[in-house]
């Protein structure tokens, strides 16, 4: 077979299997019986409940006691992001800090980032976003032109990101930015800032999505002063820095999980009298969830031994953003007249969000391209 | 894979690669059975894989043997592998032992009386015409019996599968001796068809892997427009598509193999619906991209995409094995969906 594409079958600890109880009681007492839940990560945001979590320990988990993380491993994290998707928890606030940027600081960061940054994530005071995209720089992340120039004591930003989410809310900004001018390799002269989302010379813009909300937003650089001690890494290595986080980002639950709450409420409307074809769309919907699941249990195998599984985890998630956007599509047909309002709900918030998961964290087409790279094509 | 499979893999490699050739496979489907085939596996040992040695077996794990019935979907072996697998197990549980075969297995209407005769029919039994035995589960006075016929006592009506393989009709009405008689319990039907549908489940992942080899083989082979057709992004495209299918197979062809020995009924029905699914993806893709060629007899992806086609169907397609999926989550509430699933 192929290398890359091949997923070893793999168990989840006992201890990250041990920690699932005590999520799931932890989410039936925090959870807001009032909001309709959302598996979505980036569909629902609540900073109280990203502090009670990570009150909880549940932020950072992974992290060295040092730091105020509980030196959990990486698939006892999963077991608590999992559940949180299932259950539909409003993630939004803490998701990339605890995802991305914390690990990031953890690889390429300064002590004195770790020590000023990591304790707040965990304790879910601070709120990250990510700063990749520009108006003329989506799935070509290479030809990004917001750049910080060298100054005394550290650098001068200018520019723009855009599609930000929650950079009205959250605190601070990894941005990926040029710090040398693009010469030959595209992929040289980048560096990661950790830009102050507060800083007067920062504007941000809402942007309102199809589905009438204003999570995104369009982030503008003024002449912002970005000190020596906010780059994290090797200035002009943020490319590789941004690559290193792939495996991570791409491969979690998030990237199948979105849709689950509308077969949840499927499931609730079929329940008393199921016809044979709901109950083969109900068994074919759960069919490919339970693959996909042990597909992306197979990869956090990998990741929590070193390993840097990169088509593996770019199919994971072609394969399950497509699979989030069939699922409201097939429910929707399968149903007919007098359903519930919960049910109408949560599938017409799916499908006005579904549009998101073929596009964010990597196109479908730039996914498919990693994969046939993988087969040797590229 | 441990070091015993690896093993094997090898050994089935090489003697597939000699003896499981497309012309081998052609002349299966014109009426000539892969004689030396067949006998080289007895003799190396794996169609016995994974059955007691105390059964005419060959020892070893059930894993093994559902390895080489994957590898031997992979060359498309006209061979009934699963067949005497299933057969051989029943018959073990017997404390019976199970002669070099093939011997196949039959599902349908049969009747056994207290003296031993046996009456009725089956229809798409895998190459009865070519089995020295068939066994086959009857209604007796008192239960169910497994009984082992031999093929001469059988009538066979020869009829082919959409892949040209053998599924006859045999119909039985023959004197047995006690000595091939046995009582087995109500859920043996059941049994045999889990086991069948997870044998092809494997089968039909092995070939799937197969089928991708070939299609990104052909696509660097094949030039159009001054380029292999591989550097074209439709195509690429295409194929990465292929792969996700696949690799979603893998996985769960995994489990159905980790669940054989206890024929875990929602981890078989998982695999063979979700498997069964890809198998039409693939299938698409992979003539798509080998164009009018692989639409000829002469190339042997159809060796492949046919059985693919033919086992999706058998032991239950797609929508029965989804249908009992659903009805087991469906049994759980909504509210217990997601307990469930992480609990398998």
């Amino acid at each position: 077979m192929f290398q890359g594409l091949t997923f070893e079958p793999f168990k989840l600890p006992d201890e990250a299997e041990s920690i699932r109880q005590e999520v799931r009681e932890f989410l039936a007492r925090e959870l807001d019986p009032g909001t309709l839940p959302n598996s979505d990560f980036n569909a629902g945001e609540s900073a109280e409940f990203s502090r009670k979590l990570g009150a909880q320990g549940y932020i950072g988990m992974t992290w060295p006691k040092e730091y105020g993380g509980l030196g959990k491993s990486f698939l006892e994290r999963y077991v608590v992001t999992e559940e949180l998707l299932a259950a539909g928890a409003p993630v939004g606030c803490h998701w990339i800090a605890d995802r991305q940027s914390g690990p990031l600081m953890l690889k390429f960061g300064t002590e004195e980032q770790r020590q000023r940054f990591l304790p707040k994530i965990i304790s879910g005071e601070y709120f990250f976003s990510i700063g990749m995209s520009e108006p003329d720089s989506g799935s070509d992340l290479a030809s990004i032109r917001t750049s910080a120039t060298k100054t005394d004591g550290g650098w001068l930003l200018n520019g723009s990101k855009i599609w930000t989410s929650y950079a009205h809310t959250n605190h601070f900004m990894v941005t990926l930015v040029r710090t040398e001018p693009q010469s030959e390799n595209r992929h040289a002269g980048m560096s990661q800032l950790v830009v102050d989302l507060s800083d007067k010379n920062v504007t941000v813009t809402g942007i309102r999505n199809l589905s009438g909300e204003e999570d995104f937003n369009q982030v503008f650089f003024d002449d912002v002063f970005i000190p020596d001690d906010m780059v994290v890494g090797t200035p002009g290595n943020g490319w590789e820095q941004v690559m290193s986080e792939l495996g991570y980002e791409r491969s979690g639950p998030e990237r199948f999980l979105s849709a689950f709450r509308v077969i949840v409420e499927f499931a609730r409307e079929i329940e008393s009298n199921p016809s044979d074809e709901q109950l083969a769309l109900l068994g074919r919907l759960a069919a490919h969830l339970v693959t996909l699941r042990r597909m992306s249990i197979s990869v956090a195998g990998m990741l929590g031994a070193g390993r840097m599984p990169l088509t593996e985890a770019a199919l994971i998630k072609d394969l399950g953003n497509s699979y989030e956007r069939m699922v409201p599509e097939l429910v929707r047909l399968s149903v007919s007249g007098n359903c519930s309002p919960r049910f109408v709900d949560t599938l017409n918030e799916c499908i006005l969000h579904a549009p998101s998961f073929t596009l964010r964290g990597g196109t479908r087409e730039i996914l498919k391209g990693v994969i046939a790279r993988g087969l040797g094509l590229r | 894979m441990n070091e015993q499979q690896q093993l094997i893999r090898d050994t089935l490699n090489r003697l597939l690669t000699d003896l499981c050739t497309p012309d081998v496979v052609d002349k299966s489907e014109a009426g000539t059975f892969a004689e030396n085939l067949w006998q080289a596996l007895t003799e190396t040992g794996l169609t016995a894989a994974g059955l007691p040695v105390e059964a005419g077996g060959s020892g070893g794990d059930l894993e093994d043997s559902l390895l080489v019935l994957r590898e031997a979907a992979r060359f498309a072996a006209p061979v009934p592998l699963a067949e005497h697998l299933i057969a051989g197990l029943l018959l073990s549980e017997q404390g019976q032992s199970i002669d070099s075969g093939p011997v196949t297995i039959a599902s349908g209407e049969f009747v056994i009386s207290a003296d031993f005769s046996l009456s009725g029919k089956a229809d798409d039994v895998a190459f009865a015409r070519w089995s020295t035995q068939v066994v086959l589960v009857a209604q007796g006075p008192d239960g169910l019996k497994l009984c082992r016929v031999p093929t001469a006592d059988v009538e066979i009506v020869q009829k082919n599968s959409v892949a040209g393989e053998p599924r006859d009709t045999v119909s039985v009405n023959t004197q047995l001796s006690a000595g091939s008689v046995f009582s087995v319990d109500p859920q043996t039907p059941e049994r045999i068809r889990l086991m069948g549908a997870a044998l092809r489940a494997v089968m039909m992942s092995g070939a799937l892997e197969s089928v991708l080899e070939m299609t990104v083989q052909y696509s660097t082979e094949r030039s159009q427009f001054g380029r292999p057709i591989s550097k074209f992004q439709a195509i690429q495209q295409q194929l990465a598509t292929l792969a996700c299918e696949v690799a979603a197979s893998q996985m769960a062809s995994h489990s159905v193999i980790e669940s054989f020995s206890t024929l875990n009924e929602l981890d078989i029905a998982i695999g063979k619906a979700r498997i069964g699914e890809a198998v039409s993806i693939c299938t698409d893709i992979a003539h798509q991209v080998h164009g009018a060629m692989g639409y000829t007899m002469e190339h042997s992806l159809n060796h492949r995409t046919r059985r693919l086609w033919c086992w999706r169907d058998e032991y239950g397609n797609e929508r029965e094995w989804q249908m009992l999926v659903g009805r087991h989550f469906s049994n759980q509430g909504a509210d217990q969906l997601w307990g469930a699933m992480t609990a398998l």
